[in-house]
């Protein structure tokens, strides 16, 4: 497991929101449910599309929007096709006004 | 303990795949053949008029699984060979090379192929259309040579060929007999907006015009229409509409010229279903249908895979699809009446909304949207439920569709 690093600030990514952040080579999407964050890769696993530019989020999942994949933001499983490739996720934690993100090297 | 039965899947098509796929993992893990006719392991075609056309995408984006994966799941994918008869009494499917497996379930997902225009010159070099990998790298190697390319038919394939084509920088025209593109899917105006995008980036074209010959010395060089307009082409891509591959169906087919299914996507021969752009199918909201769209590919090999298994399940999806050309995004799902009332969200002239068409009973049925995200996707579940929206909440932009579903549906 990598080292949590700084990718922005808590204020930036609202409720029901997802935010995505460059961490090294990963793009990795940030979301807010009800207080709680989750951190995923914020690339679609079918076309590649980037997930927080548009992606539906209910509840603790994300769908996308070219293609109506849907994932769990929690797991990376995908809940609806037409993706088969489960989602990468990342631990992620709020800390002194900061959303830091742990990405394996 | 492993299942005794043996299933065998007709097809290694996208829905094929796709239930052989769902078939493992919903732990079938009996005796599972999938036969195919092309050289390749399953792959999607929505690629193949788009981000492979254009060089995007390589054939590795495109395959349903890994071509490993196959293998590592103990699928029997006998590509390259395809499947003859179905004997509904003796339960067996024959292969082209006079093999025979018997089966206790099977599903027909054989797909479709491209309609053959009739025309003098369809035979030249140069006369091209789009089904398979092999097809769409013919295209992209004429391509590279330089247009002008001439598109028969501005439906889903012509339209969408026609926006990679210019990315590539090919000069394009295309003909078309109706008075937009793709009009049957999507109604005159939002053709009319559709055929406007294509125009801003230089496409031209003839609508209310259609082919009347191919012309050239061995290989093509001009495309004659109808109405007498004689356009140079370098190379022509046809793209008229597809027919089912029915020919292994035992039984009559259905008026629509598909696979006669029920609800659960079964066919008349017990255990045997059909899924894809083969099956005609009993929709519970719709009536009987045939969909020849990606997604029901998917939601149909899915269900059609749970359902050989015993789940009996009732196909009931509303069928959801999309088209991208340039930046733009068409999507659809239903079924639009064909009397009752369509509602406009955003508008025709900015080139940005979506259209929602209620029966007379006042049920939203479906929804088309161009260049107008989220909408579709969101009346999917409005549909499904059957609800009946105010009109004036529809039209409202500012309106949240989900906040327009029942909280018990």
């Amino acid at each position: 497991m990598g080292e949590f690093v700084t990718v922005g600030r808590a204020d930036e990514v609202g409720d029901g929101e997802a935010v995505a952040f460059a961490v090294g080579d990963e793009e990795v999407a940030v979301a807010r449910v009800d207080g709680d964050l989750y951190a995923f890769s914020d690339i679609c696993t079918h076309r590649h599309c980037n997930l927080s530019a548009g992606g539906e989020i209910e509840g603790t999942t994300i769908q996308c929007e070219c293609h109506g994949s849907m994932f769990s933001m929690e797991t990376g499983e995908v809940l609806n096709p037409p993706a088969s490739e489960p989602l990468a996720t990342f631990d992620v934690r709020e800390l002194e006004g900061e959303i830091q993100v742990a990405v394996p090297e | 303990m492993t299942d005794q039965r043996t299933i065998v899947v007709v097809g290694a098509s996208l829905a094929g795949a796709t239930a052989a796929a769902t078939l493992r993992e919903e732990g079938f893990d009996g005796r599972l053949v999938v036969i195919g006719a092309e050289e390749l392991a399953p792959y999607e075609r929505p690629g193949l008029s788009k981000g492979y056309l254009r060089g995007e995408e390589s054939l590795d984006d495109l395959f349903v699984r890994t071509p490993d994966w196959w293998k590592e799941h103990d699928v029997e994918l006998r590509t390259g060979i395809r499947a003859e008869s179905l004997d509904p009494h003796s339960r067996t499917v024959a292969l082209a090379d006079r093999e025979s497996i018997t089966f206790d379930a099977a599903l027909i997902a054989t797909g479709s192929r491209n309609r053959r225009i009739d025309a003098p010159g369809a035979d030249l070099d140069g006369v091209l259309d789009l089904r398979t990998v092999a097809d769409c790298d013919k295209i992209k190697e004429a391509a590279a040579g330089g247009g002008p390319a001439v598109l028969i038919g501005m439906g889903f394939i012509g339209a969408e060929v026609a926006a990679s084509l210019r990315a590539l920088g090919v000069d394009v025209t295309v003909v078309e007999p109706f008075e937009a593109p793709m009009q049957r899917a999507l109604g005159a105006d939002a053709g009319a907006a559709v055929a406007a995008i294509h125009a801003d980036h230089g496409v031209r074209m003839r609508f209310a015009d259609s082919l009347d010959r191919f012309e050239g010395d061995g290989r093509l060089e001009r495309v004659v229409t109808k109405l007498g307009d004689e356009l140079d082409a370098a190379f022509s891509v046809v793209g008229v509409g597809v027919q089912p591959n029915v020919e292994i169906w035992p039984g009559e087919p259905a008026p629509d010229g598909g696979i006669p299914v029920g609800p659960t996507l079964e066919t008349e021969v017990p255990r045997v279903f059909a899924a894809g752009d083969v099956a005609s199918h009993e929709h519970p909201l719709f009536g009987r249908m045939r969909v020849e769209h990606f997604d029901n590919a998917i939601k149909m090999g899915e269900a059609a895979a749970r359902n050989m298994l015993g789940a009996g399940a009732v196909f009931d999806d509303p069928h959801w699809f999309w088209s991208d050309q340039y930046d733009m995004q068409i999507q659809m799902v239903g079924r639009a009446p064909e009397d009752g009332q369509t509602v406009l969200r955003g508008s025709h002239e900015d080139r940005s909304f979506c259209t929602f068409s209620l029966d007379s009973d006042g049920v939203l049925r479906a929804a088309t949207s161009v260049a107008w995200p989220r909408d579709v996707r969101r009346a999917i579940k409005l549909v499904r439920a059957g609800v009946r929206p105010d009109p004036a909440a529809l039209a409202d932009p500012d309106v949240d569709l989900r906040t327009l579903l029942p909280k018990d549906a």
